[in-house]
């Protein structure tokens, strides 16, 4: 390990992974910005994670380990750790393409107001195998109603913060001892909107884009619909505590986010082959706000059709249908 | 004598009006200035006739409002001139503006008309500088102030903490919303949390406050030190707060503060405070509970007076007028 403070710091949430991670690290090794640490925070791995990290044998990779406290106390340990002035996430099974580090660099120094800066991502399969869909967030005048809605931020290993930044939403329950926390570990789900949401409505630094598919999320698709329920009560219990910080905010707009996120939910629910909650989520969707769905009608429509039609005629249909929509993914 | 104007374009009960009486009143700011109150049209400060040596604003900024200051740095162009930054800090912009770009770029326009904008916190004056809102030298840092006098007359409270009490306006931005949710999931029967204040929120206030009869709603007092006597401690759980008068009034007073970690609440925590981090039932829950059954926290009431005041504007007074005034006076002389 180098002396010197790495200008960035890339935290590595790491939980029984062995199969994923080391495509992952050598992705961020290979950045073309190379000031930089890695953190990996090994968050009570019972496999080979540990040793497959090691066996990298790279300087720059710091782990360290934890009993498990889940994906938000694993990325505020490795924040606590972090000694770089920009701080990146990288979930351990997704990759960086090697300009992304650099991008986010760039765009933090060149605008000192932006706090948090993420890319589009390309989605690949288990394979890492581009899957031909992407996300394509929009990336300037982001306001707290656009990542409320639609969290352009996209997905946990898109964004790279201003350490300033996260400094300012900083906070330590009663019973934390150790260390402050920056993403809300009682959440087990929804913890990245929760802290992008807060970082918004109690600080004024700005979040922005910047263009380009820099990150390869990895979507594993046939996933249960089983916890698609308990998702959206964990999105909830979100919306319930951002509207203590910010009750005007959050009358005015849960509406449009309900309708958005249900209508997330019936996609999943889609993709994982289950009709009758994929309908479930669709109405649920259509009844929260009809004119925050008619915003964006194509994928509305395609979502709101899909589900029926798998209700219906079930899987075999939206595979075909899906074929022929060449929609845009998540 | 150096005649300061102070212009203001609301005179409503609050802690402008408060600071602002403060300035004329106390002994020892009229040693430093006569220090005069002009209420002025509220897009027009420059219509009003001003004869003084220096101009203080304590105008809140505005796009409508904005050629007004143009015209008055235009009419009064030899003169100082000073802006007061009451209204607005990282925590407002968060809670109240959409388009934080435009903003910023609005108080950078309106800031460059004043020789000084004065900051009423370090922490506001750390956003200021953060944002490149102000150049560094035409910044300063004043905390305003009002007569503690009252306040430090009172006893300071003995015992465990029974009654937490919550002054200043039925507002969003107080946040007594999360206060009151959070009292309520606290058992002890002996407990109190009396709201002193009046506005818009009240009928909310009292329906989520229904039912329980330990939270009482005294009403404003135009003596707030009554209120302080009556309490324990006091919470703030502001959402935003450029400055935040009553904690230096509670301490005044000798009553610790639970704060919210915010704007100027975090510059006023270090004399002996305790700063809840997030603003939930919970976190503020558990805080209350610590604050009644441990030991009451140790205010350092020594640290909560007028000094900062009145040594501040004494300190921008001869920067801005200190030679002028010389050459001025020998002319008259």
């Amino acid at each position: 390990m180098s002396n010197r403070t790495p200008s960035a710091t890339i935290v590595v949430p790491a939980y029984n992974v062995a199969e994923t991670i080391g495509e992952t690290l050598q992705s961020l090794l290979a950045q073309t910005f190379t000031d930089f640490e890695i953190v990996v925070v090994d968050d009570g791995s019972h496999d080979r994670t540990l040793a497959v990290v090691r066996a990298m044998g790279d300087p720059r990779i710091r782990v360290i380990q934890q009993p498990n406290r889940g994906l938000a106390g694993a990325r505020n340990t490795g924040i606590n750790a972090a000694r770089g002035a920009y701080i990146g996430f990288c979930d351990s099974d997704d990759l960086w393409r090697s300009t992304k580090l650099a991008a986010h660099v760039a765009h933090l120094e060149a605008n000192p107001q932006v706090g948090l800066s993420y890319s589009g991502s390309e989605l690949i399969d288990a394979a890492s195998r581009p899957m031909g869909l992407a996300q394509r967030p929009r990336l300037r005048g982001v306001t707290a109603a656009h990542v409320f809605q639609r969290n352009p931020v996209g997905n946990g290993s898109a964004a790279v913060l201003r350490r300033a930044a996260l400094n300012a939403i900083a906070f330590r329950p009663a019973y934390e001892e150790s260390r402050d926390w920056w993403f809300d570990e009682r959440f087990r789900q929804s913890e990245d909107i929760e802290c992008w949401m807060r970082l918004m409505l109690t600080t004024d630094w700005e979040v922005e884009g910047v263009p380009g598919l820099l990150t390869r999320y990895r979507v594993v698709p046939g996933g249960l619909s089983a916890g698609i329920a308990r998702q959206y009560q964990t999105w909830e219990a979100v919306v319930a505590k951002l509207s203590r910080l910010a009750p005007g905010f959050v009358a005015a707009h849960a509406p449009a986010a309900r309708a958005f996120q249900h209508r997330y939910l019936a996609r999943r629910a889609i993709s994982s082959g289950d009709g009758a909650e994929a309908l479930r989520r669709t109405r649920a969707a259509w009844a929260a706000s009809p004119r925050a769905l008619l915003r964006e009608p194509v994928k509305t429509a395609t979502t709101t059709l899909a589900a029926g039609v798998l209700a219906a005629l079930g899987p075999n249909a939206i595979a075909r249908l899906a074929r022929v929509a060449g929609r845009r993914a998540t | 004598m150096i005649r300061i104007a102070h212009l203001v374009d609301d005179t409503t009960a609050g802690g402008v009006t408060r600071y602002l009486d403060f300035l004329r009143q106390d002994p020892q700011m009229a040693r430093i200035a006569d220090h005069q109150v002009c209420v002025v049209p509220r897009h027009a400060p420059a219509r009003a006739g001003i004869d003084a040596d220096m101009i203080v604003s304590h105008l809140a900024i505005t796009w409508r409002g904005l050629p007004g200051l143009m015209a008055l740095r235009a009419r009064h162009s030899g003169l100082p001139l000073v802006h007061v930054e009451h209204s607005y800090s990282e925590g407002f912009t968060a809670a109240n503006v959409t388009h934080r770009t435009r903003f910023h770029h609005l108080l950078r326009c309106a800031y460059a008309l004043f020789d000084r904008v004065v900051a009423v916190s370090a922490a506001q004056a750390g956003w200021m500088e953060r944002r490149g809102l102000v150049r560094a030298q035409a910044l300063d840092v004043i905390p305003p102030c009002v007569d503690l006098a009252p306040c430090t007359a009172l006893e300071a409270p003995r015992g465990p903490v029974r009654v937490l009490g919550a002054v200043g306006r039925f507002e969003t931005q107080k946040g007594f919303d999360v206060l009151i949710r959070a009292f309520r999931s606290l058992p002890d029967p002996f407990l109190r949390l009396a709201l002193f204040g009046e506005g818009a929120a009240r009928a909310e206030l009292e329906t989520l406050a229904a039912g329980d009869p330990r939270i009482l709603f005294p009403g404003f007092t135009a003596r707030p030190e009554e209120a302080y006597a009556a309490c324990d401690a006091i919470a703030m759980p502001s959402r935003w707060e450029p400055y935040g008068l009553v904690a230096l009034e509670a301490n005044a007073a000798g009553r610790p503060v639970l704060m919210s970690r915010v704007d100027g609440l975090k510059d006023q925590a270090a004399r002996g405070n305790t700063p809840v981090t997030e603003l939930s039932e919970e976190a503020w829950t558990d805080a209350i509970a610590r604050l009644t059954e441990a030991e009451r926290p140790e205010i350092d009431r020594s640290l909560a007076t007028a000094r900062p005041t009145r040594d501040g504007w004494a300190r921008l007074v001869e920067d801005l007028l200190g030679e002028n005034e010389g050459e001025r006076l020998a002319q008259t002389a």
